[in-house]
């Protein structure tokens, strides 16, 4: 692989190899005047996650540049693990698939299919991928993504480029959130990055304290019955189906509830991980994935048998939308 | 009444024939007794003949073992028992059938049987499982269970199992786009253009739901075909003698070539028509005989141990080769018992045919064999 490659994708073997041919331990990285550029570009990796939700590509010119790159990631990835904030853990992490996602979309198949062995993958003629790799990785939470839509033949999952590529982001988003869980990082991390690393603290723990915040602004008593039951259900820990939880996210962030709100009703569901559900969230928000799903209307909530019929009032009668009924309700009691 | 159940359970227990379930001693067994209504649980077993040895000595009622294999399978919680895997098991049950209480045992089992079908043929063709990592049971009750083995499908947790189930259920398939539009020809009005459009249908061949819909879509143009009983085909699927005959006038044999060369008219009524029975040919259906969806996903779940006897049948839970689904008669392939006379007093008017032997039975004693004593009084049609 050269250099550049590895620049790109500097989580591969491969990219750490670079690193461990260059003979170099963690303190010098971290002291050295020579590696100041991959300290900088660390940071910049880090802020980039936390102010744009993206890591940005940077420009390698010659192999210097590229070598200063790879090593900004393990730097990145000390720093995130010395700050210790999940919020941050989840945010560098997807920030990272992210940025991998936008490279690796405008590779060749062989490349792509490459790099999804790589990460356990299994993957065959081309860009066929086996299901259970695909249920794994694949957000299936949207119709589009959906197994039952995806032509399925064998055992086999075939893709597109693009397809392929989402998930191998998915894959890369937990492996790294998983790695950076375990990453013991050096205490010195806190010496060299001190003023960054107390400011982004801080950052942190506002975030953490705005999620305690009160619920409040959305009435329950004005849902429809298929949403009241789907949040009791999601409240007393009772495990509701994907598409139930996507109606309701749909619902909740539609009538302006945000991912924190939203979380909290969440976080006594039995299958809870507070990292897995704010990703959900903030995809089917289109905080992270650019699309804003749209609640789905009465008809499809009855395809996936989530319309309680014994519960229909008379406003479900007269609309076709679940915010439909919301909203009717709001102007009634007014 | 429970005594003669429990003795006769007893003389097969002496001697019974059980799958043993691989990872035998990771499983976790559980066990309803007579006259009991508590399931006593969280029971495991380091050997085989522990297990023959409570069969033997307890004659349960009902037998189970766990879906999940765990590293304690005796600990009183879930979070303490660990769970490593689970197999994938669909369960595919007459009771929610419509009229299902007004068949016939028989019958009800045939249909379960047609969803078995449709099941197995997801499961061989589009998961591509081998029919070695495929073991079908008779339940003993009023279905079957398809266990799936398959170093695969352990790890799948819940989520990911729910998404099988709503492979095969059809839940969830965006019909919308199932159907492209294709330009096929265009006519000038004047100064205007007018592209005529149809709907075109995906290949036969094509993987996945795209191809099965195409495929039933064809299957159903030939059925309505034979013949002249066009109409009442129609009507078979549910729909209404005036719209039978509407759909039936706007088939013309043009159209008809045209839907086999893979061409739909946007005909609302012809598109609404085929995709819903296309759907219906192809889902295992939700109405008859659905895989309780809550049991597949269920990561932990207790199934009834293969080899044991149903306590409100008497039948054995008993496995049948996918080769032989078709043969295959609970109500004489998983009868244990033999063919003693025992006396039974008959509550209800009874009618069954069981290995072999049409039985017609009226209210009041009766002499019949052992085999249908056990079955009437286990199913409370008769007492002892």
């Amino acid at each position: 692989m050269n250099i550049y490659i590895a620049a790109k994708y500097p989580f591969l073997k491969e990219a750490k190899e670079f690193v461990r041919r260059e003979e170099v331990s963690t303190e010098e990285i971290l002291h050295d005047p020579l590696y100041q550029r991959a300290r900088d570009l660390g940071m910049q990796r880090v802020n980039e996650a936390i102010e744009r939700g993206m890591v940005g590509n940077y420009v390698t010119a010659d192999e210097t540049d590229a070598l200063m790159t790879i090593f900004s990631y393990p730097i990145a990835r000390m720093i995130v693990a010395g700050i210790g904030s999940d919020f941050l853990r989840s945010r560098y992490a997807l920030a990272e698939a992210k940025r991998a996602y936008s490279s690796l979309i405008k590779e060749d198949n062989d490349f792509v299919s490459g790099m999804a062995k790589e990460f356990g993958i299994k993957v065959t003629d081309g860009l066929k991928i086996y299901f259970t790799d695909y249920l794994k990785n694949a957000p299936t939470w949207s119709e589009k993504w959906k197994l039952v839509n995806m032509p399925l033949k064998n055992g086999w999952v075939e893709l597109k480029k693009v397809e392929l590529a989402r998930l191998i982001q998915e894959n890369l988003r937990r492996r790294l959130y998983n790695e950076l869980l375990d990453l013991r990082p050096p205490a010195s991390i806190k010496k060299v990055f001190g003023d960054d690393v107390i400011r982004i603290k801080n950052l942190m723990q506002r975030k953490e304290m705005e999620r305690k915040v009160e619920i409040g602004k959305a009435s329950i008593s004005k849902f429809p019955p298929c949403m009241r039951q789907l949040l009791a259900a999601a409240q007393s820990g009772v495990n509701i189906p994907h598409v139930g939880r996507f109606a309701l996210v749909t619902f909740l962030h539609s009538i302006g509830m945000d991912t924190d709100e939203i979380l909290r009703l969440f976080s006594k569901s039995p299958d809870y991980n507070e990292e897995r559900s704010r990703y959900q969230i903030e995809h089917i928000t289109g905080k992270i994935s650019g699309t804003e799903y749209k609640t789905p209307g009465c008809s499809s909530i009855k395809t996936w048998g989530l319309c309680p019929v014994e519960k229909m009032d008379d406003i479900c009668r007269k609309v076709s939308h679940p915010l439909t009924y919301y909203r009717y309700k709001w102007r009634s009691k007014k | 009444m429970n005594d003669f159940l429990k003795k006769a359970f007893q003389s097969y227990y002496l001697k019974p024939e059980i799958s043993f379930p691989e990872r035998f001693s990771r499983r976790e067994y559980a066990f309803i007794f007579w006259g009991e209504k508590q399931m006593v649980r969280h029971i495991s077993f380091k050997r085989r003949e522990e297990l023959l040895s409570i069969l033997r000595r307890r004659v349960p009622m009902h037998a189970y073992y766990s879906s999940a294999y765990y590293e304690k399978p005796d600990a009183p919680t879930m979070n303490e028992k660990n769970w490593m895997g689970a197999d994938l098991i669909f369960d595919l049950d007459a009771d929610h059938l419509p009229g299902a209480e007004k068949m016939d045992y028989g019958e009800m089992l045939k249909l379960v049987k047609k969803e078995l079908q449709k099941l197995l043929s997801f499961l061989l063709d589009d998961f591509g499982f081998g029919e070695k990592n495929v073991e079908i049971y008779f339940s003993g009750g009023r279905g079957y269970h398809c266990h799936v083995k398959h170093p695969e499908v352990f790890q799948l947790g819940s989520q990911e199992r729910r998404e099988i189930v709503d492979y095969i259920t059809g839940r969830g398939l965006d019909a919308k786009d199932i159907f492209g539009e294709k330009v096929v020809e265009t006519k000038r009005y004047g100064e205007k253009v007018v592209p005529i459009k149809r709907l075109e249908m995906p290949r036969p061949d094509e993987p996945g739901w795209r191809g099965r819909i195409s495929r039933a879509i064809i299957e159903t143009v030939k059925e309505i075909r034979k013949g002249d009983k066009g109409i009442e085909k129609l009507m078979e699927y549910g729909i209404s003698r005036t719209r039978a005959e509407k759909i039936m006038e706007s088939l013309s044999d043009e159209r008809i070539k045209r839907i086999e060369e893979g061409l739909l008219d946007q005909s609302p009524e012809i598109r609404r028509f085929f995709l819903k029975s296309a759907i219906d040919e192809v889902a295992v259906s939700l109405s008859t005989g659905k895989p309780d969806e809550p049991v597949t996903s269920d990561i932990k779940r207790l199934i009834r141990l293969p080899g044991s006897l149903h306590g409100k049948t008497g039948l054995r839970v008993q496995a049948v080769k996918i080769d032989e689904i078709e043969e295959f008669n609970p109500l004489d392939d998983a009868v244990v018992f033999g063919e003693d006379k025992v006396k039974v007093k008959v509550t209800r008017p009874f009618k069954i045919k069981m290995k072999g032997e049409n039985f017609n039975l009226t209210p009041g004693e009766a002499e019949v064999p052992e085999y249908l004593a056990v079955f009437l009084v286990a199913r409370k049609v008769a007492t002892f």
